[in-house]
This record gives structure tokens, C-alpha cells and sequence, in this order.
């Protein structure tokens, strides 16, 4: 399974809703309920699928307009590759 | 809708036929088992019965679905599922056929505790307890109670939960300071939440649950911090110790300090998440820290349970005793696994010592599984530890029903352990009501899989707890003396028994609270009240209370009846009016009243109204009032009954109690 299918998953998951498609345009304020409290339940669900660890300020980031599906993605493959 | 997130369509919802609940009920238990036996483990299976749970819904099975997710909640699920699990909560309470009495916990933190107040409700609901919370913004706990105009007030909690952190102690040492200096600032410590305790309890009248400190994972001094009067992590110990010994019975001390030493202090401590949400944990913490604290509010409810049901073969010693022999079976030292089981057995006899009643449930013809607790030099329980020991060929739940009959115990406040999966689901299956704790395969992670559930959590020990196997062990004997006596009062009069009555005093309200907070049976009205209501009645003239502890040939039965009375210009209504089981059919009932009329007359009352509301597990003491001679006045829909007794009319009856004072001399 490749990273966005996980990151889908995940995100079926926390906003309970099977049919999420995501694409990397996607931003957090097209996605229904993602606000400040379920960013923190996104970003502990995405840290236990992939097994890692956000910085402090790339987790206040990763909510800021300019973000979307795409820059978490490309956050997530840096740190695997790591 | 933007483009960038499409939606999968799922295809038109069928509609449910009865064939189909059949499928969706099986779907649910297979998805329940798959869950717990994937939940300790960490490979979690909560998605699965997330749909199962969710389909459940769309066909309004929800009593199937009720049953399943309140099994499905344990103290071991990763953050995320919690969440979810959540979700289905919120969707199944309004269809929840709850209990009438609703605990209103106020949830009050200078962190945020949103997430961790909704699991608490989540486990108060596991437990079969309708929770409502109250979680004012976070930095206001202080304000919530002292401002008499706080949503607090306006809320009227009946238990408080204070979710204090390190980060709220007022009274820091500085490195510099010296013993007494340090020994004042703990002593302020401690004034400083007493008047916050005090205050809370003289407005509410609540219990109160207050946590002691967790440690901040560094150490200013490193190696030295516990020795270093001032530093902070030996300033954090005495404030604890202070807790310990200072909180009055009105508060419970919650232990959070054990939980972020056993989540492992930088684990527990992630700051990324205080500094980003404020959280007193990090998340994935937060589940077990809310299971931790429900759990007491749980056993202050009397919800706690009293009894656990050991299967034999692979759950108390390696192998099957009846293949391979007593000198076969794995027990003891000079093989890992044996010494494992000894050292599981030795955590089963300290929680028998403590209170919790063993009993033994096994397949297994009944000597052979009698000879390895008679003869085996490495067997640390002992037949004398096992309350009830059932060895045979039955199916395990008609064996359940069996040493829950003999025991007087509810079903529901059992938890049976037995390392065959397939005896746990059909008991899961047959007896939903009795607790199955999964059990890995390796025997070493025995006690670790019982302690998560804090299934015998107590809010406070006493003398009785101690005794308790010896107890009910001499009840046995008591039934077998009772079978051979010509009759019962000859059997009576055989027992020698005494007692002493008298009102609830220092010594006795804690266990007076206890049997408040734990009687369901022989209790006629099932009324709750904490340590603080109890003291309150005792102070106050217009109530009168009474406990009875009863001594026979066999020893102390404890304090085992409690009766509250409130004064009504000339009637005295009895309010509550309950007794253990262990003593049914010995006349405590008529000994109690005796004195009850004794008072009455002293006082010049004219009648005694009782009442009788039903439960489930009351019907027992239905026609209590009608044995003891008094006439029906009124009778409700819902089986409600009101009884009367002319204080003047009534007559003595035959009564084999004998009344002594506190000190053993006859009255």
C-alpha cells in the first residue's frame, strides 16, 4: 500500500467516514470536522501508522492554509527516509 | 463540494430482514472476540467492529450493540480507537437503557481535558453507570469552586474530579531552602487543596476525587534529586506522602503518579503536546489515566468486583493435571515457566489477602484437582484460600450460576480467568454479564492482562476486607452446621450469636459507607450515599442511624446491616435499610427492629413508614415488611410499595440475638 492509501485510511479512521478520497490538493478545510482538536487525534493516528515523530512546530504547521495532503505526504516519505 | 476530495459512493442500504439480525448479532460477537483478542496485543481490530457496530445501529439493534460496545471498551485501546469508540457511544446513548440514577462528575483542570473527560464517560458507560461531565475551559479550577456564581455551581456535581498535574503545585521549593523550610511549604501545599477540598464539600456535598502528583521526567539534581530537600522531584514525593495521610474520607486520593511511572516518565510526559494542546499527557495516555479514574468512581458506585473465578490447567500451573500427573505439571522452581506460575499464585493469595474472593472453576475430576492444592509442595494457594472450589464435567457458565448461588453474589461482580479462548467466548457468550478478561499465552503476562481492568479497585480497606475468605469459608460451614439441626431454632440458638447495635459512629462509617456503596440485594430502597452523606445523617438529629455487628460461635461476622430513619414530627421514615447476605435467615432483621421500636418509644414517635423500590436484584426483600408484621398503605405502578407500624402495636418476636456493647460485656 502505498503512502496516500495509508494516509486515506487514517483519515477514514479518525473522521469516521469511509468515503474520504483524498488527493494531494486537499486541503484541511475541505475535509468536514478537521479542526483544532481532531488535528491532534489526525496527527497521533498518522505517528502510530507510519511510526513517526512530528516536531513541535511542523505539527502547528501542517494545520496553516498553505498546507494541504501533499506537503503531509512529502513530510511523511522525509522522515521515512530517514 | 471541491474537487479535490471526492466521495466513494457505497451503493443504496439494504433493508434489515429478521434473517438478517441473526447475521449482524454474529458479525458483532465475531468482531468483538477478534477486538479483544487483538486489543492487548497491539495490532488492533477496532475498525472491523467499528462497521460491525455501526451497522448494528442502521438496523436498530441496539441493545446488541449496547452490550457489545461496552465489552469492547478497555482500559488497553490506542487513543485513535478510543475516539472512534467514542463516536458509537454518542450514537447508542439516547437508545441506552440506563440507569435512572445519572453520576454528575465535573471534570476541573488547568490543562485541557476535553478528550479525557469524554473517555471517563466512555468507561462509566463500560461499567453500566450513566455519567454525565462537566468540563469547564481549562486554567479555571480554582474559580469553578470558589465563585459561587460558576457553571459548577450550576451544574451541582456529585462526585469532582480534580485533574491537578505538577504544574499546579503553588508552594515550590527553591534549591536553596532547608528541611524546615521545605516541611512548611509541604504542609502549605496541603492547606492550599484542603480549603479547595473543604470548600467543595460543604457547597456539593460531593465526593471528591483529587489526584496526587505525577513528576516531571527531569531531574534538576539528577542522581541526587531524592535526596536534595529542595528539589523538586523530593518535594513532589512529600506532597504525595502528605495526600496520602491527609486527605480526609471524603476525598479519594488518585494515584496518577503510579500511572506515569508505569507509562514511563518521558513517555507519559511528550511536551510536544502540552506546549501544542495543552494536554496533561500525551494522548495515547489519556486512555488508561480516564479508565484509572473512572475505575474509582466505579468502585465508590459499589461497582467494583468481589470475586474471581480461577480455571486450573494452564491458568494456575503448566499442563493438564489429569494427563499428566501431579509430579508432571509445571509448578515451581527449576523451570521458568514453573516459577512463573508461583509467582502468579503468589499475586492471586495478596489479592484474596487484601479481600478479593477466589474461587475455582475448573474441568477436572474433583480429587485430582483437590490432591495438587493438598499435596504439591509448590502450590502457594491452598484449599483454605478458595472460597469455592467446583471441579467436574459441567459446562463452566452452568458451573458460574452454581458458585455465584452458593457465594450470594451477583454474577455481574465476577470475572472469571481461564486460558482457553474458546471457554472464554462461550462464557462471554452464555453469561454477558461476567467479566472475561483475555489472557495472553505466555503466563508470565497473567497479571499484568488482570491489573489494566482494575477490576478490584477499592477506595479504602478495612478490617472486614482483610478477613473476607475467612469469612464466607465459615458461612459454609454455618449452612452444613444448619443442615443438621432439628430445626431452625435449634440451629439459631446453636449459633450463640451476639451483637452490637448502636448508632454510625467514627469507627464505623467507613464500612458503613462500604455496604451502602455494595448491597444490592437485601436492600430495600438501594439508595446511594458516600462517607460524607453518611457523617452528615449521623450529626444530624432528625436522622437516625444504626449498624449492626454480628459475632456467632464461629466467629465476627462484621458490620453487616445498616438501617438510616428520618424523624418526621411523630412518624420515623426509614430511608435505607440494607444487610449482607451472608447473614440471611438469622433474625437480624427483628433484633434491629427491636431497637428501632426501643428508639422510637424513647422518642415519643408514633409509627415507622418503611418502603420497598424494586431493582433486578432486590426481589429478595419484597415482602420484608410484611414478615416483620407491618400493613401495606400504598402501592405504585412499578411495584413501589409503602408500609406502616404502629410503634404502639407492635410485640416482640422470638429472637436469638443476644445484645452486647463494643467492648464483648452483655448489655
Amino acid at each position: 500500500m502505498d503512502n496516500l492509501c495509508e494516509l486515506q485510511e487514517v483519515f477514514h479512521e479518525v473522521f469516521d467516514d469511509d468515503t474520504i478520497v483524498l488527493k494531494g490538493a486537499t486541503t484541511a478545510a475541505e475535509v468536514g470536522g478537521w479542526d483544532s482538536l481532531t488535528h491532534i487525534n489526525l496527527i497521533v493516528a498518522i505517528e502510530k501508522r507510519f511510526k513517526i515523530k512530528f516536531a513541535t512546530a511542523e505539527i502547528a504547521r501542517l494545520k496553516n492554509d498553505d498546507q494541504n495532503v501533499g506537503t503531509l505526504l512529502g513530510l511523511i516519505s522525509l522522515k521515512l527516509a530517514r | 463540494m471541491p474537487e479535490s476530495l471526492e466521495r466513494l459512493d457505497r451503493g443504496p442500504r439494504l433493508p434489515v430482514s429478521v434473517n438478517h439480525t441473526g447475521v449482524l448479532q454474529k458479525e458483532l460477537h465475531l468482531a468483538l472476540e477478534e477486538h479483544l483478542a487483538a486489543v492487548d496485543s497491539g495490532h488492533k481490530k477496532v475498525r472491523q467492529l467499528v462497521l460491525a457496530l455501526t451497522r448494528s445501529i442502521e438496523a436498530q439493534l441496539y441493545d446488541n450493540a449496547i452490550g457489545t460496545l461496552q465489552r469492547a471498551v478497555v482500559s488497553s485501546l490506542d487513543y485513535t480507537s478510543a475516539q472512534s469508540l467514542y463516536r458509537i457511544y454518542r450514537q447508542l446513548e439516547p437508545h441506552w437503557a440506563k440507569p435512572a440514577a445519572k453520576t454528575r462528575i465535573a471534570v476541573l483542570s488547568n490543562q485541557t481535558v476535553v478528550q479525557f473527560s469524554q473517555f471517563v464517560e466512555l468507561f462509566l458507560f463500560s461499567a453500566g453507570i450513566s455519567g454525565l461531565c462537566y468540563t469547564p475551559d481549562f486554567g479555571v479550577l480554582q474559580q469553578e469552586i470558589f465563585d459561587p456564581g460558576s457553571g459548577l455551581h450550576d451544574f451541582s456535581p456529585n462526585v469532582l474530579f480534580l485533574a491537578s498535574t505538577w504544574r499546579d503545585l503553588v508552594h515550590l521549593p527553591q534549591a536553596a531552602d532547608d528541611k524546615q523550610k521545605v516541611g512548611e511549604l509541604v504542609e502549605a501545599e496541603l492547606s492550599y487543596w484542603r480549603l479547595l477540598w473543604q470548600t467543595a464539600h460543604q457547597r456539593f456535598g460531593c465526593q471528591i476525587i483529587q489526584n496526587n502528583f505525577d513528576s516531571p521526567p527531569w531531574r534538576h539534581f539528577g542522581n541526587f534529586e531524592t535526596r536534595h530537600v529542595g528539589s523538586m522531584g523530593r518535594f513532589i514525593g512529600c506532597v504525595n506522602e502528605a495526600f496520602a495521610n491527609g486527605a480526609p474520607p471524603h476525598v479519594i486520593v488518585h494515584d496518577t503518579n503510579y500511572l506515569c511511572n508505569a507509562a514511563g516518565l518521558w513517555n507519559w510526559g511528550d511536551q510536544r503536546f502540552f506546549h501544542h494542546a495543552k494536554l496533561p499527557c500525551a494522548p495515547e495516555f489519556l486512555v488508561d489515566y480516564a479508565h484509572s479514574a473512572a475505575s474509582l468512581a466505579a468502585a465508590q458506585l459499589g461497582m467494583a468486583k468481589k470475586c474471581l473465578v480461577l480455571d486450573l490447567d494452564n491458568t494456575l500451573w503448566g499442563g493438564v493435571i489429569g494427563d499428566e500427573g501431579i509430579g508432571q505439571i509445571r509448578l515451581g522452581a527449576g523451570n521458568a515457566e514453573g516459577e512463573a506460575y508461583v509467582a502468579f499464585q503468589r499475586y492471586l493469595k495478596g489479592l484474596k489477602t487484601r479481600g478479593v474472593i477466589l474461587a475455582v472453576c475448573s474441568k477436572n475430576e474433583d480429587h485430582v484437582a483437590r490432591e495438587v492444592f493438598e499435596k504439591h509442595p509448590e502450590m502457594v494457594l491452598r484449599t483454605d484460600d478458595i472460597s469455592c472450589f467446583v471441579a467436574n464435567w459441567t459446562d463452566k457458565a452452568s458451573n458460574l450460576r452454581n458458585i455465584a448461588k452458593q457465594l450470594n453474589l451477583g454474577l455481574d461482580s465476577m470475572v472469571f480467568l481461564d486460558d482457553n479462548p474458546a471457554e472464554r467466548s462461550i462464557v462471554r457468550q452464555l453469561l454477558p454479564q461476567v467479566c472475561v478478561p483475555e489472557l495472553p499465552e505466555d503466563v508470565t503476562g497473567y497479571i499484568r492482562a488482570l491489573e489494566r481492568h482494575r477490576f478490584f479497585q477499592v477506595v479504602a480497606v478495612n478490617t472486614e476486607d482483610l478477613r473476607r475468605t475467612e469469612m464466607y469459608r465459615a458461612n459454609i460451614e454455618r449452612e452444613n452446621a444448619g443442615s443438621s439441626a432439628d430445626s431452625l431454632d435449634a440451629f439459631l440458638q446453636s449459633l450463640d450469636m451476639r451483637a452490637v447495635i448502636g448508632p454510625v459512629n467514627s469507627t464505623t462509617v467507613e464500612r458503613t459507607a462500604q455496604l451502602i456503596a455494595r448491597s444490592n440485594q437485601f436492600n430495600l430502597t438501594t439508595r446511594r450515599y458516600s462517607n460524607g452523606d453518611v457523617q452528615a445523617m449521623a450529626k444530624d438529629p432528625n436522622w437516625i442511624t444504626c449498624t449492626v455487628t454480628l459475632f456467632d460461635r464461629f466467629g465476627s461476622n462484621g458490620l453487616i446491616s445498616v438501617l438510616l430513619a428520618k424523624v418526621q414530627e411523630d412518624v420515623l421514615l426509614i430511608d435505607t435499610w440494607l444487610m449482607s447476605c451472608r447473614v440471611l435467615k438469622r433474625g437480624v432483621e427483628d433484633f434491629l427492629l427491636a431497637n428501632l421500636v426501643k428508639t422510637a418509644r424513647s422518642r415519643g414517635l408514633r409509627v415507622i413508614h418503611g418502603e420497598f423500590i424494586p431493582t433486578t436484584k432486590n426481589d429478595l426483600v419484597r415482602q420484608h415488611y410484611d414478615r416483620l408484621g407491618f400493613s401495606l398503605i400504598s402501592e405504585d405502578f412499578d411495584g413501589h410499595t409503602g408500609w406502616e407500624l404502629a410503634v404502639e402495636s407492635w410485640t416482640g418476636r422470638k429472637c436469638f440475638i443476644q445484645e452486647i456493647e463494643a467492648n464483648g460485656q452483655s448489655v
